[in-house]
């Protein structure tokens, strides 16, 4: 089963490239520098639905007490802190050439750097707790407070002038960008989505497999 | 016309590979330690006759 996803996982990632550099055209105001986009957004789709599984899981922990629950938060939330930091720095990268700067400190950018920093600490609170049922419901509390941070990213954009531009994708409504640009950014979507979970996935086993060491 | 800046392109698409291949390998290093660490434990266990902890019993993940 693992090796499937991991299979199909490739396979998308492989089929995302295609599509970035073999079928999507180059973009007429910014030229060829807006591939990255298709790194870029779906990473940042990829780093909610990690905080977002981290939310879920920390209150079906808090109900039920559910190891299970435990490390399907932890797994999700070093996943989501990997993406929101490949995010980052591929938007860092991409705003040199369009923006010209690396860092502005602009209401989405700041944001987003804030999450890091909450679920970089949310990550260091686990590993700082001895006793891992105590460490594992402070965690979870956090997990919660966290995502409420979620809707700050996203909304920044709308709430502040800002220099990042609004979603194009991730709105109500249909896309302002022509279809092809769309297909490549779902495909990506989809690879990226498939990515996380064979991360998390993987992450879980690994966790389980040292509390059994442990015991 | 806008200049095309590959090298910001490749900047970017070599920088997530990087970043997502040293993860991948984490996960497989770390699993390949904590599986083969608990056969040795288990084979010694085995050895001494001591029997096998209720945990090493649990079902899959997560």
């Amino acid at each position: 089963m693992r090796r499937l996803l991991g299979g199909a996982t490739l396979a998308g990632l492989a089929a995302g490239l295609v599509m970035d550099f073999g079928v999507s055209p180059r973009e007429a105001t910014q030229g060829n520098v807006q591939r990255i986009m298709y790194l870029h957004v779906p990473s940042v789709w990829v780093a909610y639905l990690a905080f977002a599984i981290v939310l879920v899981a920390s209150i079906t922990y808090l109900i039920r007490r559910a190891e299970a629950a435990d490390r399907l938060a932890h797994a999700s939330a070093e996943v989501g802190v990997l993406f929101t930091a490949l995010t980052i720095a591929t938007g860092s990268i991409w705003g040199k050439p369009t923006w010209g700067t690396w860092w502005t400190w602009d209401a989405r950018l700041t944001s987003v750097s804030i999450l890091l920093v909450m679920y970089v600490g949310y990550l260091l609170l686990r590993g700082l707790i001895e006793d891992r049922e105590q460490g594992a419901r402070f965690a979870a509390v956090l997990g919660i407070v966290a995502a409420f941070n979620i809707p700050l990213v996203h909304f920044s954009v709308y709430w502040w002038r800002t220099l990042h531009q609004p979603p194009s994708l991730m709105k109500p409504g249909l896309a302002t960008m022509p279809g092809i640009i769309v297909a490549a950014l779902l495909v990506n979507f989809a690879a990226f989505t498939l990515l996380y979970v064979y991360f998390v996935t993987g992450r879980a086993r690994v966790l389980r497999l040292e509390a059994e060491a442990e015991a | 016309m806008t200049p095309d800046n590959w090298s910001f392109v490749f900047a970017a698409y070599g920088f997530a590979l990087v970043v997502l291949v040293a993860y991948w390998c984490f996960l497989v290093r770390r699993e390949r330690e904590l599986t083969e660490g608990g056969e040795v434990a288990r084979n010694s266990r085995k050895e001494s006759g001591v029997s096998e902890p209720k945990s090493a019993s649990r079902g899959p993940v997560p």
